[in-house]
């Protein structure tokens, strides 16, 4: 008996020295505070290159072992190396998406592409010669690339006050404002129809119009641009 | 003067009696441990510390430890000033000499290296290609571990104002002249994860090769997978086909490890997978496959993975919430009263 009340005695006498001792840890030790469980990479991570085309070029240059010896960040959830994946897709569908359901998003962009695809193809049989079919795109890939390369602006104009007065004064636009701004155009016109036609429907439309070089988007790009042009005089507002 | 010498020898005395306490608190553990005290090393006092005192404690920071109080207790400077209470250092009064040395060091580097250019260009003559510095598998130390280095605490902007002198000096052509300066400012990198410890396939009755990857995690989804090869591409997610992911973009995961190294056809995967949502289970199948697949693959393939980060476990959680705040970063909607 006595020999355990010695040892609880003994205990206490460790414990207490061992408190001591975290005690001084805990107030002497930065403050910086990090998580058992990371949610980010370190920044010495590189994003990956996943894709078929930027691997092949890695394997020309001989990069390829050199590289390996770095830590690499996983793909995203989103992204893949199958021929069937496009970012430019890819961020449409994100802009499309509300509330985070991008179930829906996609579903939405990929019956737009049906309906494009749909309307590709009775122009193309209802075409007689072979010079018109040839000039007929048929998927709707393309025809979304080459409808946000036609509504992407150059110029942009940016609010600078001087004297009390507001400039709309013109100036470059850099390259990844002007694909967000394409995009963004592209979907408010969708978006603008009556409550009887569907997205899809609508979209299809828009993106055919503006591959075509025609239509409210490609008129909005160029009213932005006739509109930078007016306001040429303003352009040395902007460096002074 | 008198004040620093009465301060560094209250120091003195303080660090050699948590010395003393360190000492006999680990002969206490030893001895409670059932252990001989004289072999008792630091890893064993973790242990104890860990199995005598138990804690959940979210951040590890704040659970209870037993360190050499040299860890616990920042270095400290010697003496910077000599007996007249001169400093010797000619940045001393800048707060933070060691830090701004090493900048002008870095400066200085920069525009020695430039000089060399000039001349270089002057006498047409062109850059040895073999001198390239190779800072692929290296990367610069942290905030911290520069701290400890230089025995000063810094602000963010000056780590990242060392960071960049320090890029802008490897960028320059000739950098591989002053590569013992950089190389006592880089890490090495623990070597290649992905290509230790490849296991060798086992053989079933049917003398197919399969391979089973256990503690495939993301999220909160974990599970194992198994492959088997020769296969016809058969996938089988806890006894239900690809169709077991409803959508399309999870099913794309699945097969993305496949896809990429061509064997989609030549291989079977079994899965079993427990907890999280469709994204986090194909997610952590995603990486049970390309772990997998390290056995059937060539060397020349396992680099292409490493380098499309499908080797790469995504150990990221959601970050927790804390208190005071709506979410984990979202803080409230600032009213002016």
């Amino acid at each position: 008996m006595r020999n355990l009340t010695n040892k609880i005695i003994f205990f206490n006498r460790c414990q207490s020295q061992l408190s001591r001792c975290a005690f001084n840890s805990t107030a002497k030790t930065t403050q910086t505070r990090f998580y058992s469980r990371p949610t980010s990479f370190p920044d010495y991570y590189q994003n990956p290159i996943f894709r078929k085309e930027d691997q092949a070029k890695l394997i020309e240059n001989n990069d390829l072992s050199k590289l390996a010896t770095t830590p690499f960040r996983p793909p995203a959830s989103y992204e893949t190396s199958s021929v069937y994946h496009d970012p430019i897709v890819n961020k449409v569908i994100n802009h499309v998406m509300e509330d985070g359901k991008k179930q829906l998003a996609r579903s939405l962009v990929e019956k737009a592409f049906e309906n494009v695809k749909r309307i590709q193809i009775e122009r193309y049989h209802l075409a007689t010669t072979p010079e018109e079919k040839s000039k007929i795109i048929l998927s709707p890939k393309d025809i979304l690339h080459r409808a946000i390369e036609n509504s992407k602006p150059l110029l942009q104009l940016s609010p600078i006050k001087r004297g009390g007065i507001t400039y709309q004064v013109p100036g470059p636009i850099t390259e990844k404002r002007s694909l967000f701004l394409a995009i963004k155009w592209l979907l408010e016109a969708a978006n603008d129809k009556d409550r009887t036609v569907h997205f899809p429907e609508q979209f299809a439309w828009e993106l055919l119009d503006a591959a075509n070089n025609t239509g409210k988007v490609v008129k909005r790009k160029q009213d932005l641009h006739r509109q930078c042009e007016a306001n040429r005089a303003y352009a040395h507002y902007r460096w002074q | 003067m008198r004040a620093y010498l009465e301060r560094a020898k209250e120091h003195d005395e303080f660090m050699k009696k948590q010395q003393f306490e360190y000492n006999i608190g680990k002969r206490h553990l030893a001895n409670m441990m059932g252990e001989d005290p004289e072999t008792f090393t630091q890893k064993d006092v973790d242990r104890a510390i860990e199995y005598l005192f138990p804690s959940g404690i979210y951040d590890p920071a704040a659970r209870p430890l037993m360190k050499p109080p040299e860890e616990v207790f920042p270095a400290r400077k010697a003496a910077e000033f000599d007996e007249a209470g001169r400093p010797h250092h000619y940045l001393f009064y800048t707060g933070k000499p060691n830090f701004f040395k090493l900048l002008y060091d870095a400066a200085e580097n920069i525009q020695l290296l430039q000089q060399f250019e000039d001349k270089v260009i002057r006498k047409k003559a062109t850059p040895d290609p073999n001198g390239k510095l190779d800072l692929n598998a290296t990367f610069w130390l942290t905030k911290d571990q520069l701290e400890q280095l230089l025995v000063e605490k810094l602000t963010d902007l000056e780590y990242d104002n060392f960071k960049l002198v320090m890029e802008r000096l490897v960028s320059l052509p000739y950098s591989y002249r002053c590569k013992d300066f950089i190389e006592k400012f880089r890490k090495s990198l623990t070597s290649q994860k992905f290509a230790l410890e490849i296991p060798k396939p086992s053989y079933d009755d049917q003398g197919r090769a399969f391979v089973t990857t256990y503690e495939c995690l993301r999220k909160k989804a974990r599970g194992d997978v198994t492959i088997r090869s020769p296969g016809t591409g058969l996938i089988t997610i806890n006894g239900k086909d690809l169709t077991y992911f409803e959508d399309t973009q999870s099913r794309e995961q699945v097969i993305f490890p496949l896809i990429f190294t061509g064997l989609e056809n030549k291989v079977d995967v079994e899965c079993n997978i427990e907890g999280g949502g469709p994204s986090g289970q194909a997610g952590a199948i995603r990486w049970g496959i390309a772990w997998g697949l390290r056995s059937f693959v060539d060397k020349d393939m396992l680099e292409a993975m490493q380098v499309a980060g499908l080797l790469t476990r995504d150990h990221r959680r959601r970050e927790r919430k804390k208190p005071g705040q709506p979410g984990a970063r979202k803080k409230p909607t600032w009213k002016r009263r």
